[in-house]
C-alpha cells in the first residue's frame, strides 16, 4: 500500500486550515471522505435521484437497486449470513437504542441485569440506562485492569445467574483496548447471554466476520468509516430481528394497515421506517469499495506501525502520559500533560494545523475511575503518516513551552 | 493578539496562582457551575454585608487555563463593588468577550480594565468562550440565589 497515494483520495488534505497542512488525528471521532464517497453524493443527487422502496417509475427503480446494493456490500464486507441481517440506522447510537430498546420491550424481564464495561462510550450504556426505569433492569460494569483491558476473566467474574445480556465495545474510543470479543462471545453463549458489540471503532480499523465473531448484534457508525454522516448499519443475527418487534412506526415498516390491525413488513423493512438516509447509503457503497480496494490488512497493519510509532514518540516526551497501555491496541492515542488542561492543548495544537479531540470523549465513567475530568486524544486513520505524529510531538513541545514546563 | 500572547498574559497573571482560590469563610451566598462539554467546575463564594457590598469572594473549581484564570481576575475585580455595580461589570465582560471590542463599564478602574481585556483574544475561540464566561454566570447565580447548577452553553 503506499500511503501517499492513498492519502491523495481524500481532498481535504489540498486545503490549507488555517494557513497550516492538516494533520488530522481525529478520526476516532470523525473520519474524512475520500473523493470517491463525496463524488458519488454529488452524482446520486444530480442525476439519479428519487425516493426508494415505493413508486414505480424507473429513477425510484433504479434508486432503489443502488440502496439495496449497499446492502450486499456490508453484508459481503462484514461476512453477515443473510443479506436482511444488515439493517440501516441514522448512526450507531441509533442502532444501539433500537437494540436497547427492543430487548427491553420483548426479552428482558424485571431483575434481569446487563453487564457492560467501565470502557463504553456513552451511547453503548444510556439505552440500557433508560430500561432501569422502565424494566426495573440492573446493570453491572467489568472494570478495567492497570493497563486499560477488560479481559475475559474479568467478564466471567462479573457474571451472575441473572445476566441476560452482554454489551461491550469491540475496540476502546480512549485506551485503544481491543477486547476479546469472539471469547467472550463464546463463554456468553454457553450460558444463554446474548452478546451486543459496540463496533464504532472497531468497524473502521478491523477485519469483521460476523460469523467467526458469532455475536448477536453489532453497531457500526458509516461516518468513522470513510463514509457519511446520518448512517449506521446495525447487524443483528436474523433470529433476533424475526423475533424483535420494530423500533419505529410508520412508512415503509408495515404489511397491511387497517382501522383495528397493522401486521408488520418483513426484514429488513420491519426496522426502516420512513424515508432512509438515501443518498447516504448509496455513497457508503463506494466508501466499502475504498477499504476493500486497499485491503483491511493494509489498514491494520499501516495503523498498528503508525500507533506503535506514536507510543514510543509520547512515552519519550517527558510530563506526556499516556492513558492505558493494552497488548491489542488499536489506532488511539490518549494522554494528559501534567500542569495543561487537555482543552488548553487541543486549542495550542490547534493553531498548528494539528486536529485532536479532548474532553471525556463521551466515556464519563472511564474518566471518573482514571481520576481525571478529561484527556486528549489522537487517533490515526487510513490517511495518516509518521509525520503527522512528529508534529503532534512537536506541537506538544511547542504547546509545552507556552505553559513555561 | 496571538494565541501565545493571550494563553501567556493569563497564565503569568493568574492561571497559575489564581487568586481568592478557595472556601470564603462565612460566605452568605454561593452558586456552583458546570460545562458539560469540557468538564469545567466551579463554586463561586459570596460575602455581601447589609450595604449589598462584597466584602469577601473566593472560587473553588478545576478547569483549563482560561477558566480557571477568568474566575481569578473575576474575583478579583468584584471584591468591593456593591451588587448593582458588580452585575454590570457581569453585563460589560459577557458583551466584551463575545462581541464588544471595549469595556464601557463606568464601575472598573483603568488598570482594572487593562486587566480584564487581556481575556479579550478569547473571542477569536468561539469554542472556548464558555470556559471564560463559565463562573461569570455563576456569580449572578449567587447573588439570585439560583439554586439549580449553571450550565454554560455559550
Amino acid at each position: 500500500m503506499n500511503i501517499n497515494q492513498v492519502k491523495k483520495e481524500f481532498p481535504i488534505f489540498d486545503e490549507k486550515i488555517q494557513n497550516n497542512d492538516l494533520v488530522y488525528l481525529d478520526s476516532a471521532n470523525s473520519s474524512q471522505k475520500p473523493k470517491v464517497v463525496i463524488d458519488r453524493i454529488n452524482e446520486f443527487y444530480t442525476k439519479q435521484f428519487s425516493n426508494v422502496g415505493r413508486s414505480v417509475h424507473y429513477l425510484a427503480v433504479a434508486a432503489t437497486n443502488l440502496y439495496e446494493n449497499t446492502r450486499t456490500s456490508v453484508q459481503r464486507y462484514i461476512n453477515a449470513k443473510d443479506k436482511n441481517e444488515i439493517v440501516f440506522t441514522k448512526g450507531a447510537t441509533e442502532a444501539l437504542n433500537l437494540v436497547a430498546n427492543t430487548l427491553g420491550q420483548n426479552y428482558l424481564q424485571e431483575g434481569d441485569e446487563i453487564l457492560i464495561t467501565e470502557l463504553e462510550h456513552h451511547s453503548n450504556y444510556v439505552p440500557w440506562h433508560f430500561l432501569r426505569k422502565s424494566k426495573n433492569i440492573k446493570i453491572n460494569f467489568a472494570e478495567i485492569n492497570n493497563d486499560g483491558e477488560i479481559t475475559l476473566e474479568e467478564i466471567e467474574k462479573k457474571l451472575t445467574p441473572k445476566t441476560k445480556i452482554i454489551s461491550i465495545t469491540h475496540l476502546s474510543n480512549v485506551t485503544g483496548a481491543i477486547l476479546p470479543v469472539k471469547e467472550i462471545t463464546e463463554l456468553a453463549h454457553s450460558k444463554g447471554i446474548i452478546v451486543v458489540v459496540d463496533g464504532c471503532q472497531g468497524a473502521p480499523h478491523l477485519k469483521l466476520d460476523m460469523q467467526d465473531l458469532d455475536c448477536d448484534f453489532y453497531a457500526i457508525s458509516c461516518h468513522k468509516m470513510y463514509g457519511p454522516t446520518g448512517l449506521g448499519v446495525l447487524y443483528g443475527k436474523k433470529k433476533w430481528l424475526e423475533e424483535l418487534p420494530p423500533y419505529q412506526g410508520g412508512g415503509g415498516m408495515i404489511n397491511e394497515v387497517k382501522k383495528d390491525r397493522i401486521s408488520y413488513g418483513d426484514l429488513p423493512n420491519k426496522y426502516e421506517a420512513g424515508t432512509m438516509a438515501t443518498a447516504q447509503v448509496i455513497a457508503f457503497d463506494q466508501s466499502i469499495k475504498f477499504l476493500e480496494s486497499v485491503g483491511i490488512d493494509n489498514v491494520m497493519k499501516h495503523e498498528a506501525e503508525l500507533v506503535e510509532y506514536g507510543q514510543e514518540l509520547l512515552q519519550k516526551n517527558n510530563s506526556v502520559k499516556l492513558i492505558g497501555n493494552p497488548k491489542n491496541k488499536g489506532g488511539v492515542l490518549s494522554f494528559t500533560i501534567e500542569g495543561i488542561h487537555p482543552h488548553d492543548v487541543a486549542t495550542i495544537l490547534d493553531e498548528d494545523g494539528v486536529a485532536i479531540r479532548a474532553g471525556h470523549h463521551c466515556c464519563q465513567i472511564l474518566h471518573d475511575k482514571l481520576n481525571i475530568p478529561a484527556s486528549s486524544r489522537a487517533s490515526v486513520g487510513i490517511y495518516n503518516t509518521k509525520d503527522d505524529l512528529d508534529k503532534l510531538n512537536e506541537a506538544i513541545n511547542n504547546c509545552k513551552k507556552i505553559f513555561n514546563l | 493578539m496571538n494565541l501565545k500572547e493571550l494563553y501567556q498574559e493569563i497564565i503569568l497573571e493568574h492561571g497559575k496562582n489564581p487568586r481568592n482560590l478557595g472556601k470564603t469563610d462565612d460566605f452568605n451566598k454561593d452558586a456552583k457551575g458546570h460545562n458539560p462539554l469540557c468538564g469545567d467546575n466551579v463554586h463561586v463564594y459570596l460575602k455581601l454585608n447589609g450595604q449589598k457590598i462584597v466584602e469577601d469572594i473566593s472560587f473553588e473549581g478545576s478547569g483549563c487555563a482560561i477558566s480557571m484564570a477568568s474566575a481569578s481576575i473575576m474575583t478579583d475585580l468584584i471584591k468591593g463593588k456593591n451588587e448593582h455595580e458588580a452585575k454590570e461589570i457581569v453585563e460589560d465582560f459577557l458583551g466584551m468577550i463575545k462581541e464588544n471590542p471595549e469595556l464601557k463599564s463606568d464601575n472598573l478602574e483603568d488598570d482594572e480594565k487593562t486587566k480584564l481585556m487581556c481575556l479579550s483574544g478569547v473571542k477569536q475561540y468561539p469554542m472556548r468562550v464558555k470556559c471564560a464566561t463559565l463562573s461569570w454566570h455563576t456569580l449572578v447565580s449567587a447573588f439570585d440565589d439560583k439554586k439549580e447548577e449553571v450550565k454554560t452553553e455559550n
